[in-house]
């Protein structure tokens, strides 16, 4: 099942840390963004392969953006 | 007459019932007949209860004048024997061939909820659909668990689609998607029918059966160790939660509602506490307007039924932005602060990394009255980041700052900013935190505070926030 991975709120994207291509679990981090002066990890819910990441460091997200698909 | 299950339909409430109390082992209150309700007293997990469950093998469950009779005298046992309710919900709605005459049972049937809230506890287990008059009924008690058959909504998919237009089934009305993480109305998704009806009976025996704190069972146990080593760093705090009170004890409720505040209750000790925890791994553990009534909803029932609260403090802010503002942070917010204000039980506060402003207020705060407040060494109490304060308090000198000199500018006024207004030896000599506390010792201090207070109950009830 495919999930997209949306930033739940307002952040600079701090580091990428999967890959196209990466197998990821449950709980695996796929990027760190920075909001509130903290480094908030955005996990994967359901595991996968990761197919598009659609950020780069630097980036800043808005609520509901998308930041990742998973299939 | 106690009787063992012997009924073949599963759906059929002797079958239920006999799935909900101990042993299957519960006696009748009410006649079996065809008025599609029956109640029965019992134990669950060994506290003693009222249970009373709709029969949708009886105009699908629908309620009448006399099913509805039946509720209101299930109500009044428990009122007699001080005992937790619980409603085994399968029904849609009034029953249409009464008429009115339903629509008045229902009504009374409210009523006598609203009159025991705060007072018994009351918990609601919905297994199939609940509408109309069904869906408002576990609406009005304390914690509502949905099985994945179970679906809750005021009007059904057919009216939905005459009336709006709209194209849905019953389950993304009101089945566990929505409501589990949605509307916040369920506060427990089960995994299956049998597995709804076993949280059911672990609350009760958690608000029935609440224990006392045997300080020799505490264990001492490194919390410290479970926080990630940067201080920037997010995390889940699910595992604190659980290494915090006793193993495999918490229960936690709208798990997924609103996910940057974790409440739930457990044992500490083998006494029932319940625990609000910011998560700082949602929105960095912000609080916002749906947080912030969530826990306002969890604390007062803890308080109505005198169950002695642990609050967990990692708190960043309230969240920015115009959709809060405009979704009612304030007034839902606000709903926090006097939770806490009006609160009676025991309430002790753990600062573990941080508490920024306004939210550092409302999680608890001795301002609000907070039995005690204890901080972990490193923790940071202050109206925001030493960095962000500098940045408002030095605005023109920093403009004055070469760019390239100005981040090194900025650090060396925030250490000195940290040490002039804030730190914990200023929230200590403020008395905004009354100690600092090991982690590793946080168990044995909180515990010892929960028992050297007097247990008393809010009198107020409970109503869904």
């Amino acid at each position: 099942m495919s999930q997209t991975i949306r930033a739940e709120m307002v952040a600079s994207v701090l580091v990428v840390v999967a890959e196209v291509g990466d197998e990821v679990g449950v709980g695996d981090t796929l990027v760190i963004l920075e909001s509130m002066k903290m480094e908030i990890p955005v996990v994967c819910e359901e595991a996968g392969v990761v197919s598009e990441i659609v950020v780069a460091p630097g980036d800043v997200v808005r609520e509901g953006d998308v930041i990742a698909i998973v299939l | 007459m106690t009787e063992a299950a012997v009924a073949i339909d599963p759906r059929a409430p002797r079958a239920r019932l006999a799935n909900f109390f101990d042993d299957g082992q519960f006696v009748t209150i009410t006649p079996e007949d065809d008025r599609g309700v029956l109640a029965a007293v019992g134990r669950a997990n060994g506290a003693n209860v009222v249970a009373f469950i709709t029969d949708p093998t009886v105009q699908g469950g629908a309620m009448g004048s006399d099913g509805c009779r039946a509720i209101v005298t299930a109500y009044d046992r428990a009122f007699a024997d001080s005992a937790p309710i619980i409603g085994i919900w399968h029904s849609g709605g009034a029953r249409l061939r009464e008429g009115v005459a339903s629509l008045d049972g229902v009504g009374r049937v409210f009523a006598a909820m609203t009159r025991a809230s705060g007072k018994v506890p009351q918990i609601s287990v919905v297994l199939g659909p609940a509408a109309g008059g069904a869906a408002y009924g576990p609406a009005l008690t304390d914690i509502v668990i949905l099985a994945p058959a179970g679906r809750i909504f005021v009007t059904g998919p057919e009216v939905v689609r005459s009336v709006t237009g709209e194209d849905v089934d019953m389950e993304s009305l009101g089945g566990p998607e929505p409501h589990g993480r949605r509307s916040g109305v369920v506060h427990i998704v089960a995994d299956s029918e049998q597995d709804a009806l076993d949280h059911a009976r672990t609350l009760a025996a958690l608000l029935g059966h609440q224990g006392s704190l045997n300080l020799d069972a505490i264990e001492d146990v490194d919390l410290g160790a479970l926080l990630p080593e940067s201080a920037r760093r997010a995390y889940d705090v699910h595992p604190l939660i659980e290494g915090f009170v006793d193993a495999g004890s918490f229960e936690e409720l709208h798990a997924r509602w609103a996910p940057n505040i974790a409440v739930g209750l457990g044992r500490l000790g083998g006494r029932t506490v319940g625990v609000v925890a910011n998560n700082p791994m949602r929105l960095g553990g912000c609080l916002d307007s749906s947080s912030a009534e969530k826990a306002a909803r969890f604390v007062r029932m803890c308080d109505a039924f005198a169950v002695p609260l642990i609050v967990l403090v990692d708190v960043p802010g309230y969240l920015p932005g115009l959709g809060q503002e405009w979704e009612g942070v304030v007034r839902r917010g606000a709903k926090l602060l006097h939770a806490f204000a009006e609160c009676v039980v025991p309430r002790v506060t753990v600062v573990t990394r941080k508490a920024y402003g306004g939210a550092f207020v409302a999680m608890n705060s001795s301002s609000l009255g907070a039995t005690r407040v204890f901080a972990w060494p490193s923790a940071e109490v202050a109206v925001m980041g030493s960095v962000a304060a500098i940045r408002v308090l030095h605005r023109r000198r920093l403009a004055d700052v070469p760019e390239d000199a100005r981040a090194q500018v900025e650090l060396e006024l925030a250490a000195e900013h940290e040490v002039i207004s804030g730190g914990i030896t200023k929230a200590l000599e403020l008395k905004v935190v009354d100690e600092v506390v090991e982690p590793s010792l946080t168990r044995r201090a909180v515990a010892k505070i929960i028992l050297d207070t007097p247990g008393v109950r809010g009198l107020h009830g409970n109503i869904p926030l």
